[in-house]
C-alpha cells in the first residue's frame, strides 16, 4: 500500500520517463503482416515457376535491421539534415533517369540484374522529414498561402523526376503525406475549397490532354467494368470474383483456384490481397486490416503525445503515405477504385516500398522514444 | 507570445480529426470486403466455378538455324508431352504403373516428380514424361477409357539436328533464371525457355518470337473449354550462319576420341566456318523441362564437356608463337630476312642458358629456316632484341591474348605478359629472362584456339584486320588498330614464305595438299617440364604435351584459316596437321576435283 500511494505521488511524466514506454503494436503489426505477406507471395508466385519467398524473406529481414537502424537515430538530429538528405535522394532520381535501370517501360531502378533499388521510394521519407522541418516553423493555428505553396514546390520536384521516369503512379503517392501534414497545420476552408475546385479544373484538362489512352480506359473501364470482359476489365473483374469466392473461411491455402490457375494478374505485388482473400476468406481480410488498424492507431497514438512539432509533422507524414497505400490498394483489388500499380505495404512483393516500410516504422517508433528529452 | 505548448496543441487538436477520417475509411473498405465475401459471396463462387476466363501467354515459334549453304541446323518439332491430372485418377498407384509400363519407366522416379509436385493443388495438371514417341502417344490415347487421367500436350520442341556435333556454336535452350527474368526488363516470363550459351543466348532477341495471347474459357480443373479471342504471337527470325556443316562433321568426327578444339575462319570475311570443342555434349538434353541424370552427368563430368575450349580455355602457343615474332622482328626492322644466328643447341641469355629443343643445334640459320625447323634459339635472340613490350604489341596487332569480338558470350581474353601485367597481377618486376621463354611462345603468354585461327586470317589477308563472327549477316565493326605497330607488307610475305615452307618440308608436312599453297607452324606445350628426353608415349596422358597446328591456305581464289588444338596429343605435327588436311580437301573439293582434272 505505502508503495502504491508513494508510486502514485510522482508526476505522471517523470514515470513515464524513466520506463520508455514503447509502442509494441507498430513493430508487432508489421512483423504480423510481413509473415502473412511472406506465406500469401509463396502461394501467389509458386504456381508460376519462380517463388519470390526466400528473396522477400531477405528483403523482410534486411528491412528488419533497418528499422533497428531508424528507431536509434535521433529524429532531431536527422532534421538538421533534412535538406541534405532530401537533395541526396533528388541527385539519386537524377541518376536513375540517367543511368538507371528499365524495367515494364519505366526507367526506375539503381542496380544490376535483379538485385536493384528504387530510389523513389526512399525519397518519400525523406522528403517528409524536410516537410515537417519546413512545415514545424509555421505560425500557428493557420498557414499561410505562402507557405502551402512552399511546402508544395518542395514536393513537386521530386514529383516531377519520378513521373519523368515514367512512373505516374509513384509521383501521386508523393501527395497523400503533403495532404495529411498541411490538414494538421491547419488549413483554412477557404483554401480547401478553392483547391478543389482548381482540382476539378485540372483533371478535366489532364484527361483530355495528359492522360493517355490506357490510361483513360482504366478509369472507364472502372466505371463500367462489364462493358469489356476480355480486355481492360478482365483484372478487376478477375480480382472481384477472387475476393468474393473466398466467402468467409476461404478455399484454403494454395487453394485458390483463381489464384492457382493464373486468372489473377500481377499476383504476388498489386493483387497479393485478393490472393490472401481467395484463399483466407472474409476472416482473412479482417484480420490483415484490424493489424492495418493497430499499426495506424498506435502510431497516431504517437503524434497525439509527442512534445515536438517536428516530430508530430514527421509522423503524420509517415503515417498518412503509409495509410493511402493500404487504402487504395485494398480498394483497388475489391473493386472500389480503379486498378493502378499500387502495392500494399508490408504483403506485397518488393524490395525497396519493404525497406521503405520499415524504415519508416523505426522513424515513428523514434519519435516516440525521445519526446521527452528537452529541446 | 505563445508557448511551445500552446503550437503544439493546434497541431494535436487536429490529429485525431486525420486519424478518425483514415480509420473510417478502412471501415468503409472492411464493409465493402463484408459486403462482397459475405452478401455476393455465393454469387461469385459460382462464377469462379463455372464461368472462367483466363488469359493465356501464346509463344511465338523460336526462328530456325541454317549452316551458310542453306542447311537446316536447328527446327522445331511437335513434342508431346504427358501430364497427369492427379484430381482425374481414381488409384494415382496404379496410374504410375500404367505409365510405366508403357513408358518402359522406372516407377519410383515418376513417384519424385509427384512428390516434388505435391504442394501445388490436386487440380493442376503435373508433367510426367516430355518428347513421347508416336507409338506412345497412341497407346495413351487407347486407353484414355480407363485412364481419363492422362492428356497428351503438344508443344514447340527444339530439335539440334546434328546433336554434340554444333553444340557449342549453336548453344541450347534452358529455363530462365530469375536474375535472367530481372534483366530482360519483363521480355521474359518465368518458365520461358531462352538461349543459354552460342548463338542461340547471343541472337536470343533476334530468334525469339514476340509473345502473344489468347483468352480462353476453362473449366473448374484448368482445361481449356473455348477460345474467346487471341493476339497472334509473331515468329522469331531465321538465323544464318557461316557455319559449314560438312567441315564441322569433320572436325567433329576427328575429336571423336581426342579432346580439344578447332576453329576455320574465311581470313577475307572473318566468317567461321568451323568451331568445334571436344568434348562435346548433346544439346537436345536442355531442351526439356524436366531434370535427366544426363543433365547432372554433363556437369559432372571430369572432361568439362559444357566448356567451349574453342574460345574459353586459353593455353601457351607453344612454337606458333614464332609467326609473330618473325612478323615483328622484320616490321620493327630488328633483323633482316639474311641475318643469320648461330645455334649450339643452347645460348646464354640473361645470365641464363636457355637451351634449343634440338641438342646438337641448327648451326648457321636465318628466319625462315629458323621457322621451318623451329630453332628456338634464333627466336631468344629476337626476344632479347625486341623485349617484352614490342612482343606484346605485335601479339595484341596480330589478335592474340585478347578478345576477338565474337558473336558469342564467355569468350577469354587470354594473357599477354609485361612489365605492367606483372607489377599489378604478381606484385613483381618482370625478369628479362622471362622474355626469353616468351620468345618462343612458352612463360605466362596464353591464347584461345580461335584466337590462333584469327592469328592466321591475319597472315593469311595480309594483316586486313578482320573481325571472326558466326552469323552471316553481323553487323560489321572496325577493329581497333594497335598503336605503334604497322605489320609490313613485306615482312608478312616472308613470314608467309617460311611457313609454306613449313608444310612442304618441315613438321607441316601432314597438311600439305597437292594443288594448294598451304602455310601452318605446328607447337607443343609442355605440360611438365622434362630435363631428360622421354618419349610422350611412355608418358601419362595427363602429364603429355599439348599439340598446335596453326595453318591457312589458298587456292588463288578462296582462302581459309585453321587452328586445331589437341589436349595432351604429343607432337602437333602428328596430333593435329592431319585435320587442317581434312578440313583443306573437304572446303575445296571441289576446285580440286576441276583442277586435277578427274
Amino acid at each position: 500500500m505505502r508503495s502504491l500511494s508513494a508510486r502514485g505521488s510522482v508526476p505522471e511524466d517523470l514515470r513515464r520517463r524513466r520506463v520508455p514506454q514503447v509502442l509494441w503494436g507498430l513493430p508487432a503489426a508489421a512483423v504480423l503482416l510481413s509473415v502473412i505477406g511472406l506465406a500469401t507471395v509463396h502461394s501467389a508466385s509458386i504456381e508460376s515457376g519462380v517463388d519470390y519467398l526466400p528473396r522477400q524473406a531477405l528483403w523482410v529481414g534486411i528491412g528488419f535491421v533497418l528499422m533497428l537502424v531508424a528507431f536509434a537515430v535521433d529524429t532531431h538530429d536527422l532534421t538538421k539534415f533534412a535538406p541534405a538528405i532530401y537533395l541526396a535522394g533528388l541527385v539519386s532520381l537524377v541518376a536513375v533517369l540517367l543511368v538507371g535501370q528499365e524495367a515494364g517501360g519505366a526507367r526506375s531502378w539503381l542496380g544490376t540484374g535483379s538485385w536493384r533499388l528504387q530510389p523513389s521510394e526512399f525519397v518519400r521519407p525523406a522528403t517528409a522529414l524536410l516537410l515537417a522541418r519546413y512545415l514545424a516553423t509555421s505560425d500557428p493555428p493557420y498557414l499561410g498561402l505562402g507557405q502551402i505553396f512552399r511546402a508544395g514546390a518542395l514536393l513537386v520536384v521530386p514529383m516531377v523526376l519520378v513521373a519523368a521516369q515514367p512512373d505516374l503512379g509513384g509521383a501521386v503517392m508523393f501527395f497523400p503525406m503533403y495532404l495529411g501534414m498541411i490538414v494538421v497545420s491547419g488549413v483554412r476552408l477557404r483554401y480547401v475549397v478553392a483547391a478543389g475546385l482548381i482540382a476539378l479544373v485540372l483533371g478535366g484538362l489532364a484527361w483530355n490532354f495528359v492522360l493517355l489512352d490506357y490510361q483513360q480506359q482504366r478509369v472507364m473501364t472502372f466505371l463500367s467494368p462489364e462493358s469489356d470482359p476480355l480486355g481492360a476489365g478482365y483484372q478487376l473483374r478477375q480480382s472481384k470474383i477472387a475476393v468474393g469466392s473466398g466467402e468467409l473461411t476461404g478455399k484454403g491455402y494454395l487453394q485458390g483456384t483463381q489464384s492457382q490457375l493464373r486468372f489473377l494478374p500481377a499476383r504476388h505485388t498489386d493483387f497479393v490481397f485478393a490472393v490472401l482473400a481467395e484463399e483466407w476468406g472474409f476472416l482473412g481480410v479482417a484480420t490483415v486490416l484490424a493489424l492495418y488498424a493497430l499499426y495506424l492507431g498506435n502510431g497516431f497514438r504517437v503524434a497525439r503525445r509527442a512534445r515536438d512539432r517536428v516530430g508530430i509533422l514527421l509522423v503524420v507524414g509517415l503515417l498518412s503515405t503509409f495509410a493511402f497505400y493500404v487504402l487504395y490498394n485494398t480498394a483497388m483489388v475489391v473493386g472500389l477504385l480503379p486498378i493502378t500499380g499500387i502495392p500494399l505495404p508490408f504483403l506485397s512483393y518488393g524490395g525497396s516500398f519493404t525497406l521503405a516500410n520499415f524504415v519508416a516504422t523505426g522513424l515513428v517508433l523514434g519519435v516516440d522514444l525521445r519526446r521527452h528529452v528537452n529541446r | 507570445m505563445k508557448t511551445a505548448r500552446e503550437d503544439r496543441d493546434h497541431l494535436q487538436r487536429r490529429v485525431p480529426f486525420l486519424q478518425v477520417l483514415l480509420m473510417a475509411a478502412l471501415l468503409v473498405i472492411a464493409s465493402a470486403y463484408w459486403f462482397v465475401q459475405l452478401v455476393q459471396g455465393a454469387h461469385y463462387r459460382g462464377l469462379a466455378e463455372t464461368n472462367r476466363l483466363r488469359k493465356e501467354p501464346l509463344q511465338g515459334a523460336r526462328g530456325a538455324i541454317y549452316d551458310r549453304q542453306g542447311r537446316l541446323l536447328v527446327e522445331n518439332v511437335p513434342g508431346y508431352n504427358l501430364v497427369l491430372d492427379r484430381s482425374r485418377s481414381n488409384d494415382l498407384e496404379s496410374s504410375l504403373e500404367h505409365v510405366a509400363e508403357i513408358l518402359g519407366k522406372d516407377p519410383e522416379s515418376l513417384r519424385e516428380i509427384l512428390r516434388q509436385e505435391a504442394r501445388i493443388p490436386a487440380f493442376q495438371p503435373v508433367l510426367l514424361a516430355e518428347d513421347l514417341s508416336l507409338s506412345e502417344v497412341a497407346r495413351f490415347a487407347a486407353t484414355a477409357l480407363e485412364h481419363p487421367e492422362f492428356d497428351v500436350e503438344v508443344g514447340p520442341l527444339r530439335l539440334y539436328r546434328y546433336g554434340a556435333q554444333m553444340a557449342h556454336a549453336l548453344g541450347h535452350l534452358g529455363q530462365a533464371t530469375e536474375a535472367e527474368i530481372g534483366a530482360s526488363g519483363g521480355l521474359y516470363k518465368p518458365s520461358d525457355l531462352v538461349g543459354k550459351r552460342g548463338v542461340e543466348e547471343h541472337y536470343d532477341s533476334l530468334l525469339r518470337g514476340s509473345d502473344g495471347e489468347r483468352v480462353v474459357e476453362v473449366d473448374h480443373r484448368g482445361r481449356v473449354m473455348e477460345e474467346y479471342g487471341r493476339k497472334a504471337a509473331l515468329p522469331g527470325r531465321n538465323l544464318h550462319l557461316s557455319l559449314d556443316l560438312q567441315l564441322q562433321q569433320v572436325a567433329s568426327r576427328y575429336f571423336v576420341d581426342r579432346v580439344g578444339a578447332a576453329v576455320a575462319l574465311d581470313p577475307d570475311t572473318g566468317e567461321i566456318l568451323v568451331l568445334v570443342s571436344s568434348p562435346s555434349y548433346n544439346p537436345n538434353v536442355f531442351s526439356r523441362r524436366l531434370g535427366s541424370s544426363e543433365w547432372r552427368d554433363l556437369l559432372e563430368s571430369p572432361n568439362h564437356p559444357l566448356q567451349n575450349r574453342a574460345i574459353q580455355s586459353v593455353y601457351s602457343p607453344g612454337s606458333v608463337f614464332k609467326i609473330v615474332m618473325g612478323i615483328a622482328g622484320l616490321s620493327e626492322g630488328v633483323v633482316d630476312a639474311d641475318d643469320t644466328v648461330w645455334c649450339g643447341g643452347s645460348g646464354v641469355f640473361s645470365g641464363r642458358r636457355f637451351r634449343c629443343w634440338k641438342r646438337q643445334g641448327h648451326g648457321r640459320v636465318a628466319l625462315a629456316q629458323a621457322i621451318r625447323e623451329s630453332c628456338d634459339v634464333y627466336f631468344y635472340h629476337l626476344g632479347q632484341e625486341l623485349g617484352i613490350e614490342r612482343i606484346g604489341s605485335y601479339t595484341r596487332a596480330l589478335h592474340l591474348g585478347r578478345k576477338t569480338g565474337i558473336d558469342i558470350a564467355g569468350e577469354k581474353p587470354g594473357l599477354i605478359p609485361g612489365a605492367e601485367w606483372s607489377r599489378r597481377v604478381r606484385n613483381a618486376p618482370w625478369y628479362p629472362g622471362e622474355t626469353i621463354s616468351v620468345a618462343i611462345g612458352q612463360g605466362p603468354l596464353l591464347v584461345s584456339p580461335l584466337q590462333m585461327a584469327h592469328l592466321m586470317a591475319t597472315v593469311a589477308n595480309g594483316g586486313r584486320p578482320v573481325r571472326p563472327h558466326l552469323a552471316l549477316d553481323a553487323e560489321r565493326v572496325a577493329e581497333p588498330s594497335e598503336p605503334g605497330v604497322s605489320l609490313s607488307p613485306a615482312a608478312m610475305e616472308a613470314v608467309r614464305r617460311a611457313l609454306v615452307e613449313v608444310v612442304e618440308s618441315g613438321t607441316g608436312s601432314a597438311a600439305a595438299v597437292e594443288g594448294l599453297e598451304v602455310g601452318g607452324k605446328t607447337g607443343t606445350v609442355q605440360v611438365v617440364r622434362q630435363d631428360t628426353w622421354i618419349d610422350n608415349k611412355d608418358l601419362p596422358y595427363d602429364l603429355r604435351d599439348h599439340a598446335w597446328f596453326a595453318a591457312y591456305s589458298t587456292d588463288g581464289d578462296r582462302s581459309l584459316a585453321v587452328a586445331v588444338f589437341v589436349e595432351h596429343g604429343g607432337a602437333g605435327s602428328k596430333a593435329a596437321a592431319p585435320l587442317a588436311k581434312q578440313l583443306f580437301e573437304a572446303y575445296y573439293a571441289e576446285s580440286l576435283r576441276s583442277r586435277l582434272g578427274t
